[in-house]
């Protein structure tokens, strides 16, 4: 990096929000929406291909998103509290990867989509660094957040926090 | 958890405030000025330095000309009297440079990841004026101005986790010192409060009495924004709970306490009492609520007499018998009961954080999820949704900064677009498409993809008991200000002065130790009181 140069760079929280709005204006219900948010900002963090991530966000109100946990939910429901595998098929791989990682519990993709999990106990993250979210990514999300937002109306700003006033007290 | 208890809780010894205050006492921690660039009406820049946890953290405050037309409160504002971060390190000149330029745009600016909270502040211009014009002549600020403001500013919003690009939370959440939840903020708070000091005292030329700076807090005004978190994080609103609720077990459980922890707790209900004297609001429905409590607590003290303490489970007879006083009274004696008693309950402050999320492993079938949420969410179960009563408000995101509002669905536009609070809705029509016949969660899931956010609430509910507000956040009866208060308590904030029920003003910090008076005497302003 050339001296004095300030390479713009996202947080992980940041990238994690906004895909997760994105997902939910693209129609993904808020846990889901929630969900592929977390595994997009592992899958950013990671430096995977992002095609899975638009694929995914394009095929709502249906694919990967909607699919994904429940596949895993399959797996999980088999093996109340303890060690559990089986397989997801249909899945990109580095799609399925991070949907793993951002689990709250250990969980590890073996050859053929077979897929270990140890719900006997939580699991963090990984804790991950900065991440450079390609500008048309960034853009693209915004505009399905933006779906989500309800214009301002006179009657919002009357009732807002701190309407009518002073504050030069 | 129901919103009308989290709406009259007071801060306790396990507030983040107080956590951190301890730490820094207990290191014996130091604030440097490592830059001081102000003209002589207090506009330019400053940098503090403090060390805690074998880390260096400094505070960047910029302070600007603000034009009185400017200067609100309001979320939607675009300039303000001062704005900081909270910088990991010691700030070089280009780091210094480019904060000067961004922090006074707040969201609108670019921030980085050494910049760990962002944050801004407006002038109590009435004091601010007053306390620099009597230090000018020679004199000191007028006591009672002092007790009826008690902030020389007041913080707008105070963003932490990676907010505008500033740093992850999991960037630091393993240091010690800053472990806990909204650490960061809260020591961005303190060092702001002891700039504030230090803007005074450069513009009036003269130094402030060490009492009254003491007793000069610094403000914050909250709204909505705040309200939801509550909500979208349920591990960490269980984890503050139990820590509460553990404390207070520990202190009921005491066969017997001491003379020393006697006297003391008739101490601090004197203290209370003081202290309620002092917090009057221009609210005059709140301040008829206070008045109240005074004139509750009055009765509720009796309780703490000496020879009622000295006999058996002294603590757990206290609270037995405020069972049926008011949810204020009750509160107030929780946190005051908690707080002699350091040595058996500080070591809950380590367990107030979520480093991992929320570990709920699904539950196996459709048969187990109606046993938990029959068992666990009764409460939401029984309302009538439909009715205008029990939906008459939706929480929303506004276009204007992106932020959470509280609409009235029946005459604002914008419900299509609600942002998912209705938990107790949202659980209650998951169990109406339950079937008669169980069969996996995934299962009912493919077919009702709309009900995994409440199957994950309620696969929550076993590990995490205070996950769930035991409300239903969308009736027309829902106060927002309820919420408010229950984060702020928590934060260590005092004086609440709500302005409507959906934004209050408070004061953090107030009684907190001076930066030269981190001591072993430093952790004791719980309540504080004026002129003590």
């Amino acid at each position: 990096m050339a001296a004095g140069v300030w390479i713009v760079t996202r947080s992980v929280n940041e990238v994690m929000t906004l895909a997760a709005k994105a997902a939910r204006g693209a129609g993904a219900p808020p846990a889901q929406a929630a969900q592929f948010g977390a595994a997009a900002a592992v899958h950013l963090g990671a430096g995977r291909e992002i095609d899975p991530l638009e694929q995914a966000l394009a095929a709502l109100p249906e694919g990967p998103v909607i699919l994904l946990p429940l596949a895993l939910m399959r797996i999980a429901e088999q093996g109340q509290g303890g060690h559990i595998s089986g397989t997801v098929t249909d899945a990109d791989p580095a799609l399925l990867q991070s949907y793993l990682e951002a689990l709250p519990y250990a969980a590890r993709l073996a050859d053929g989509g077979l897929v270990e999990l140890d719900l006997s106990r939580p699991s963090a993250r990984p804790r991950l660094t900065r991440i450079a979210l390609p500008d048309h990514l960034f853009d693209d999300w915004n505009r399905l957040a933006a779906r989500l937002l309800v214009p301002e109306s006179e009657a919002s700003r009357l009732s807002g926090a701190g309407a009518g006033l002073s504050d030069n007290d | 958890m129901r919103l009308s208890r989290m709406g009259a809780m007071f801060p306790t010894r396990l507030s983040f405030l107080r956590s951190l205050i301890r730490r820094l006492a207990a290191e014996r921690a130091e604030v440097t000025q490592h830059m001081w660039q102000m003209c002589e009406d207090g506009f330019g820049h400053a940098v503090f330095s403090v060390d805690l946890g074998g880390h260096t953290y400094s505070l960047v405050a910029v302070s600007t000309d603000l034009p009185e037309d400017m200067r609100t409160d309001r979320v939607i504002a675009t300039a303000w009297d001062t704005a900081y971060v909270l910088f990991d390190g010691v700030p070089d000149a280009s780091d210094i440079d480019r904060i000067a330029a961004n922090a006074p745009l707040q969201e609108a600016g670019r921030f980085g990841p050494k910049d760990l909270i962002l944050s801004r502040a407006n002038k109590s211009v009435r004091l601010f004026s007053h306390v620099t014009e009597r230090l000018r002549a020679g004199g000191q600020p007028d006591a009672d101005m002092i007790r009826d403001v008690g902030y020389l500013m007041r913080t707008t919003a105070v963003y932490g986790n990676g907010k505008f690009g500033i740093a992850d939370r999991a960037a630091y959440d393993t240091r010690p010192g800053l472990e806990g939840p909204f650490a960061a903020e809260m020591l961005t708070v303190w060092l702001i409060r002891h700039f504030t000091h230090a803007l005074a005292e450069h513009v009036g030329q003269g130094v402030l009495d060490p009492a009254l700076k003491r007793h000069l807090g610094i403000g914050n005004s909250t709204g909505l924004g705040m309200a939801p978190f509550l909500v979208t994080h349920p591990v960490l609103l269980n984890n503050w709970m139990t820590a509460r609720e553990t404390a207070l077990a520990r202190v009921r459980a005491l066969p017997r306490i001491g003379p020393h922890q006697i006297t003391r707790l008739g101490t601090l209900a004197q203290r209370a009492t003081a202290h309620l004297a002092q917090w009057n609001v221009p609210d005059a429905q709140h301040q008829a609520r206070i008045e109240k409590l005074r004139s509750d607590w009055e009765k509720a003290k009796p309780l703490l007499a000496p020879d009622l303490l000295r006999k058996d489970v002294p603590l757990d007879h206290v609270m037995e018998a405020c069972a049926g006083m008011t949810v204020d009274v009750q509160e107030l004696m929780v946190a005051l009961l908690i707080e002699p008693f350091g040595e058996l309950v500080d070591d809950l402050a380590a367990d107030m954080a979520d480093p991992y999320g929320a570990f709920a492993p699904p539950l196996p079938d459709t048969k187990a999820l109606r046993t938990r949420i029959e068992a666990d969410f009764g409460w939401a179960l029984g309302a009538d949704y439909a009715a205008a009563a029990q939906c008459g408000q939706f929480w929303y995101v506004s276009e204007a900064k992106m932020e959470p509002r509280l609409g009235l669905r029946f005459s604002e536009e914008g419900a299509a677009l609600e942002s998912p609070l209705d938990i107790a809705r949202r659980v209650q029509a998951a169990h109406a498409d339950l079937p008669a016949v169980s069969e996996p969660v995934s299962a009912f899931l493919s077919r009702h993809p709309e009900h995994a956010l409440a199957v994950e609430r309620v696969g929550l509910s076993a590990r995490y008991p205070y996950a769930e507000i035991r409300d239903n956040l969308i009736a027309e009866s829902c106060l927002p200000i309820d919420m408010l208060r229950c984060k702020l308590s928590f934060f260590g904030a005092s004086k609440f002065d709500p302005k409507s029920d959906r934004w209050t003003r408070i004061t953090l910090c107030q009684g907190a130790p001076l930066a030269t008076e981190l001591d072993a005497e430093a952790d004791d302003w719980w309540l504080p009181v004026f002129g003590s």
